[in-house]
């Protein structure tokens, strides 16, 4: 009964405090994205954020696309489709599409991804780009394959675009850059082509395929791919960093929660037994703490990492098995000082086993400190598992924000300017174990002067 | 005389802690090690049979691959191979302690050697200047702040001190790395973005030791700044605490100025508590440390770690965390021997 009532002035207490309310607020927003994500992203996005190729087609170390409205001139992905064909098939057939578009930014798309689809066999197809002062860009592709992506890369394009610039500016080019290749697209034509600004207006693209009777084209694509993208902007493989940051979410809080409840849970006991014994039981075991704590946790999961096959629930242990020794120092003090108390020295007196007083008076006096060590370990766990990742080790197949900044660090991402890459992940673990740290501080000060008091 | 035995009974418990913490450390890396110092027996026969062979001792060519053979299990007998696991035990701790780490697969220490000894050698000093004096500039500095935010209690001072202490708890070291490395070193271009020394430093010790300076700026600006408020909040805790007790009000009442309260009695007090969280904290920082060395590209320990993880030199990852604990077992075993020196407690023997 007179539990009961401590419980709930505690709770009341919790909910008084501003910080603690505000922790409770943020993790309730984590756990709910947390569900969505899981619910959300397939599994598969694990293997597909591994494999370069599937992000291809989004800007490379592109930033936000909010950046636009910083001053910044970053446009954004135009995919121009191409999916109404007229023409004439018979022993050769000859197939069109045309399609139009309007550019308003002062600066040219970071690429052009041209995406043929087609049945049958195709000999030639023309990209005939007319720009708003009606001058003409044709690009030739010879023999095509369907669903290949061609870029400013592709060798033909580029041949087509260098015979073009230099139709205009008169001179023998031999090296064409890409910024060369987008600005004989979109730049004002003339003799310095290649330094004019960008022509603003309505473009209009021609898709024509040339094939054998079997050609049947369908849906095609051009895309113009922008220099900004998404809520966070990409890496420089074009993974988008937004994707990154919501998928690592559940793996933290998975394993932030486990590992921290175990390794508590296990300080707690330890602590508080060998307080609570006293005499040679607490100098072995509290010896034990100290061989523990002077394990380096992080070098030794390291070199674990390459005897032992990492996944969550082996990392959640090896991590709790390393990080109780300062739980059990404090839990063992607290016992202490209560070890003196005229109640238990009372049930010694009465004969009452020391399992008992240890069951009944001992831990439910330390659990008030486990729930506020609990939820400051949980962030504590949650930044050494993504320093670890930070570091290169981390379980096979997950997304993790560590991992997202080794990339970063890896890619030399300050130097570029890169700030997105590593702004956002970043922020992210802040988010993570903050309402973890807001709540654990709460708790610690309503549970700090009771338990000092006793 | 009370501390004396202190001393010796700490250091018979700290040195046998490090022993247990190596075998632990011996489990966990079991089938690595046994791999690696395979690898470093098989470098030593080729190298043994290169010069078998060079030095035309007339020996034919199976006589050469007996005498190979020979000297491999030789080695390998070194680190108890094929005797019972107590015995293998024993020999690998042994080598372990006597610092025979073997052979890096491809890293290098500056001078072109590829002993693992040498390599860290080559890395240790700049991880113990980076972490002493980080460990120390935090203990002081959290120690002053956290004194004074207790001493105003209540104030405006005091309350920012848990607000600093939450945000030193949810941020991971390297990543405010990332943020000072952007803003002074791209930014405003005030400090180098990485590194120990520049190219173009002038001949003489003092151009030299300024420019180790300004490089060692940002990593120690970035392991303060995580490290200070946590600390500093614990000081203040165990000073408020302190503050509560009867001694405190009975010196108030006899009119002792606060100034001398605190100074003369609760700091007194207070300290062997507040040597327990210096241990405390630098374990925990400890780890943060080796993450800063990887972003500033410091070269110490944490940097040769991070390099080979990413080449998957295994005896370099094995060496490093050998030597890393023992220079984490030497943190706290100072940390120890001062807190005997404050409390008066072990002083008189009690």
């Amino acid at each position: 009964m007179e539990t009961t009532r401590t419980e709930r002035s505690y709770a009341r207490e919790f909910l008084k405090s501003r910080s603690g309310v505000a922790g409770l607020a943020i993790l309730i927003i984590l756990l709910a994205t947390s569900i969505y994500v899981v619910a959300g992203i397939p599994s598969s996005l694990n293997t597909k954020w591994e494999n370069s190729k599937a992000w291809e087609g989004n800007p490379q170390a592109a930033p936000p696309v909010w950046v636009n409205y910083l001053g910044v001139d970053a446009p954004q992905t135009l995919d121009v489709n191409l999916d109404k064909f007229t023409g004439t098939s018979g022993s050769s057939s000859a197939y069109s599409s045309t399609q139009t578009f309007t550019w308003n930014n002062d600066v040219p798309p970071s690429n052009l991804v041209l995406t043929p689809n087609f049945g049958g066999a195709a000999y030639e197809l023309d990209v005939i780009w007319t720009k708003p002062d009606g001058n003409v860009v044709q690009i030739a592709l010879s023999f095509p394959t369907s669903g290949t992506e061609y870029d400013i890369h592709t060798a033909a394009v580029s041949q087509s675009l260098t015979k073009y610039i230099q139709s205009q500016t008169g001179t023998f080019v031999t090296v064409v850059t890409p910024n060369g290749e987008l600005a004989a697209l979109f730049s004002n034509d003339g003799p310095r082509l290649l330094n004019n600004s960008v022509q603003k207006g309505t473009y209009s693209v021609t898709l024509q395929i040339l094939g054998d009777q079997t050609l049947s084209p369908s849906s095609s694509q051009v895309s113009l791919v922008g220099d900004s993208y998404g809520t966070m902007g990409t890496d420089s493989y074009g993974r988008p960093i937004d994707l990154g940051v919501l998928a690592g979410l559940p793996w933290a809080l998975e394993l932030g929660t486990i590992a921290s409840v175990l390794s508590v849970v296990g300080g707690i006991l330890w602590g508080g037994l060998a307080g609570f014994y006293g005499g040679w039981r607490d100098k072995v075991m509290s010896w034990g703490t100290l061989v523990i704590l002077a394990v380096p946790g992080i070098s030794f999961i390291i070199a674990l990492s390459f005897s032992v096959q990492l996944s969550l629930l082996v990392e959640a242990l090896v991590i709790a098995a390393l990080s109780w020794p300062g739980f059990a120092i404090i839990a063992r003090t607290v016992t202490l000082s209560i070890r003196s108390q005229t109640y238990i020295e009372a049930d010694r007196a009465m004969g009452i086993s020391s399992t008992r007083t240890f069951l009944t008076h001992v831990l439910p006096r330390l659990t008030p400190v486990t729930i506020a060590f609990t939820a400051l370990s949980v962030s504590g766990v949650i930044i050494f598992a993504e320093t670890l990742a930070f570091l290169g080790i981390e379980p096979g197949n997950v997304i993790t924000w560590g991992g997202i900044l080794n990339e970063a660090i890896t890619a030399d991402s300050s130097l570029h300017g890169w700030w997105w890459w590593t702004l956002f992940p970043g922020i992210m673990i802040l988010v993570a174990s903050l309402p973890f740290v807001l709540i654990g501080f709460a708790v610690d000060r309503i549970v700090a002067p009771r338990v000092s008091a006793k | 005389m009370g501390y004396a035995r202190f001393l010796i009974g700490k250091t018979i418990s700290y040195v046998l802690a490090l022993f247990a913490a190596v075998s632990l450390l011996y489990v966990g890396i079991y089938p690595s090690l046994q791999r690696v110092i395979e690898g470093s027996a098989d470098e030593a026969a080729s190298e043994f049979q290169r010069n078998l062979v060079k030095s035309h001792t007339g020996l034919t060519l199976p006589q050469i691959a007996a005498a190979v053979a020979t000297f491999k299990s030789n080695y390998l007998a070194a680190f108890g191979f094929n005797q019972p696991y107590p015995v293998k035990f024993g020999l690998q701790m042994l080598n372990l302690f006597e610092f025979h780490l073997g052979s890096a697969y491809n890293l290098q220490a500056p001078d072109g050697s590829k002993q693992v000894a040498d390599l860290i050698i080559a890395y240790l000093p700049n991880t113990v200047v980076l972490f002493t004096t980080g460990t120390l500039l935090v203990v002081a500095v959290g120690a002053i702040l956290g004194l004074l935010a207790a001493k105003s209690a209540g104030g405006k001072f005091d309350k920012s001190i848990p607000i600093i202490a939450v945000i030193h708890s949810s941020i991971p070291a390297f990543w405010i790395g990332f943020l000072l490395i952007a803003y002074f070193a791209y930014t405003l271009n005030w400090l180098p973005s990485g590194g120990i020394s520049s190219i173009d430093v002038a001949a003489g010790v003092l151009p030299h030791f300024t420019d180790f300076l300004w490089h060692l700026t940002l990593p120690l600006l970035s392991f303060f700044i995580v490290s200070v408020g946590g600390f500093a909040y614990v000081v203040r805790s165990l000073v408020i605490s302190t503050m509560g007790e009867d001694f405190v009000t009975t010196a108030r009442a006899r009119g002792m100025t606060d100034r001398r309260l605190i100074f003369k009695h609760v700091l007194r007090t207070a300290s062997p508590g507040i040597a327990t969280q210096s241990i405390l904290a630098v374990a925990g920082s400890f780890g943060g440390a080796i993450t800063l060395e990887v972003v500033f590209r410091w070269p110490g320990l944490g940097f040769l770690t991070f390099a080979a993880i990413q080449i998957s030199d295994l005896p370099v990852i094995l060496g490093t965390t050998f030597i890393l604990t023992i220079i984490l077992f030497l943190g706290l075993y100072i940390g120890e021997i001062a807190y005997g020196f404050l409390d008066p407690r072990i002083k008189t023997g009690d």
